[in-house]
């Protein structure tokens, strides 16, 4: 019985991170972006960065205090992932002739350095980069489930509503000739609304964790269907029975849960693809 | 002047000879569209370090960069060599998946080594200012040949990096495929060794990219990112020693500014033409 209850947060926490990010990962497997979440992690990193600096100038001698959670840092973190979603949208442009995701990995590289050397300069705190790598779900709270239940349901219900706009976008990201109205708009939106769910799955279970049901669950539905539905039932229930087993076995054999998860979830992409080259051999 | 120039010049020289074949590299990585290969291949290696340490090795030991190398090389032969016409997924998709999982890994590697996880976050930044000109020397002679190596096929490989996504005929090239990512696998993981991932991921993309964005000329794009690449090196190395930041850093800010301000030079540019062209129009028929 206590294992149920230790587990019943974080597994409910897999399920809506699992469930937002296969559709999430669909999307970014087609616009072929697929470092957008480290890059945006690490982008609302940086501005959570600044903000434990300005408020460690401003709280001169209270010491070193966690300041994660602080409105501050939530407030920086959400206007830098303001900017650079404007930026990506205006920078996916016919004119522009190198791959977004160069634009991506060049400001991914720009904020990582870039937070370190305010804080060699601040000397306020150190790197966070091993925390956020990792994270740890075993440690989610309810009240950050329901945090990010009501994101979720919020994120999920635009891109429920306006899923034609959203997903002909993605569809036809490839072709230069991209005739959609207002395309810089919803690019915008796509961007910002996938900003704020990164900022509350990264501060629940890490990068890692993150970047692995964004990718993995979906590029393994992509080898067996086209249909936006079926990918999305495919990598939910890949993804939901694979972090089940993970946080059992986790508790099990005291190992950490997320190389676990990924390492499974990567498994069963190679037993996939196998699977489909002999397919593929029997029909040729 | 001349102390300050006696200490920083293993420094520069390592920066102006990675800087050179990683512009050069960086051309080719970023017509094929797969940006984050050297963040991937530097997980590898560093996988390959800490199975090494796991069975005993000593870190600096011969036996340790024999494992890192030879899973840097295994795994990226096996990238080379497995692209095939039925893949669903992009090349930079299955970077992503060789990225994560090699991840996971160290990250189960790293429970079982004392002071594990930093072998994770120790690649990250790196620094050039502790380089040695031993050090220094090997790189040249890896550049020296792998640049060899591409100089005898440079047509073959710009021929195959441009047709990228045409996947007719993919499987006669494997041969000049695997020469191709195993010479770069050398050098990234020499590079990172050297420079840190961030460095070389930006010395790899940056120059490319600003030049890319004003020709498609393969030649005067190798020229000109060259000198993009070895002059951000020197001013960045420059600044960091002025005004006191970590020199990886500088450099990795500098040139990505460098990006964003012509990225956004050159789409203003064209909105501006545009108006200006339209009115021209307008003009003429008025």
């Amino acid at each position: 019985m206590t294992i149920l209850e230790f587990m019943l947060a974080p597994l409910m926490a897999c399920l809506l991170l699992i469930l937002i990010n296969v559709y999430f990962g669909i999307h970014v497997l087609k616009r072929e972006i697929i470092f957008i979440d480290i890059a945006l992690a690490q982008i609302a990193a940086f501005g959570a960065t600044i903000a434990v600096v300005i408020e460690h100038v401003m709280h001169e001698g209270h010491g070193h205090e966690h300041s994660e959670d602080s409105w501050l840092a939530y407030v920086l973190a959400l206007s830098f992932i303001t900017v650079s979603s404007l930026v990506f949208s205006f920078l996916k442009n016919k004119k522009i002739s190198i791959p977004l995701e160069a634009i991506i990995g060049i400001s991914y590289a720009f904020a990582t350095t870039a937070a370190v050397i305010i804080l060699d300069k601040a000397a306020g705190g150190d790197v966070h980069i091993h925390d956020m790598l990792v994270g740890s779900i075993l440690w989610v709270s309810w009240a950050q489930v329901i945090k990010l239940f009501v994101i979720v349901a919020f994120v999920g219900g635009i891109h429920f509503i306006f899923r034609k706009k959203f997903i002909q976008l993605s569809d036809s990201y490839q072709n230069k000739e991209n005739k959609m109205n207002n395309s810089f708009l919803w690019d915008f939106l796509f961007y910002l609304t996938f900003g704020v769910v990164i900022i509350e799955a990264v501060n629940i279970s890490g990068i890692l964790t993150v970047f692995a049901f964004l990718i993995l669950p979906a590029a393994f539905s992509s080898m067996f269907s086209k249909s936006w539905t079926t990918r999305i039932i495919i990598g939910f229930i890949l993804g939901s029975v694979v972090s089940a087993f993970g946080l059992y076995f986790s508790w099990n054999m005291d190992v950490p849960v997320a190389p676990l998860i990924i390492i499974v979830l990567g498994i069963f992409l190679i037993l996939g693809a196998i699977y489909k080259r002999l397919i593929s051999f029997k029909k040729s | 002047m001349i102390d300050n120039l006696v200490f920083l010049a293993p420094a520069i020289a390592a920066c102006v000879i990675l800087a050179g074949i990683l512009s050069y590299f960086g051309n080719h990585i970023l017509t094929r569209g797969i940006i984050f290969i050297d963040i991937a291949i530097a997980q590898i290696a560093a996988l390959g370090t800490m199975t090494g340490l796991l069975f005993g090795f000593a870190e600096e030991s011969i036996s340790v960069q024999f494992i890192s190398y030879g899973f840097t090389i295994v795994v990226i032969s096996l990238f080379a060599v497995l692209k095939s016409k039925k893949m669903a997924i992009s090349q930079e998709a299955i970077i992503g998946i060789i990225y994560c999982v090699a991840l996971g890994l160290a990250l189960l590697l790293a429970e079982r080594i004392s002071g594990g996880s930093n072998y994770i976050t120790k690649t990250i930044t790196g620094n050039i200012l502790w380089v040695t000109w031993k050090q220094v020397i090997f790189a040249l002679v890896l550049v020296i040949a792998v640049g060899l190596v591409h100089v005898i096929f440079s047509k073959k490989f710009i021929e195959i990096s441009e047709n990228i996504r045409d996947k007719k005929g993919a499987e006669n090239k494997r041969i000049l495929e695997l020469l191709f990512y195993v010479t770069f696998g050398f050098v990234i993981v020499k590079a990172v060794f050297i420079q840190g991932i961030f460095l070389v991921f930006i010395l790899l993309i940056a120059p490319a990219a600003i030049v890319r964005l004003f020709t498609s000329n393969w030649r005067q794009r190798f020229i000109w990112s060259w000198v993009i690449g070895i002059l951000g090196s020197i001013i960045g190395i420059y600044i960091s020693y002025e005004y006191n930041v970590s020199n990886g850093p500088a450099i990795v800010c500098l040139l990505s500014t460098f990006v964003f301000l012509a990225a956004f030079a050159k789409a203003f540019k064209k909105i501006l033409d545009r108006k200006s062209t339209s009115k021209f129009v307008q003009n003429i028929k008025e």
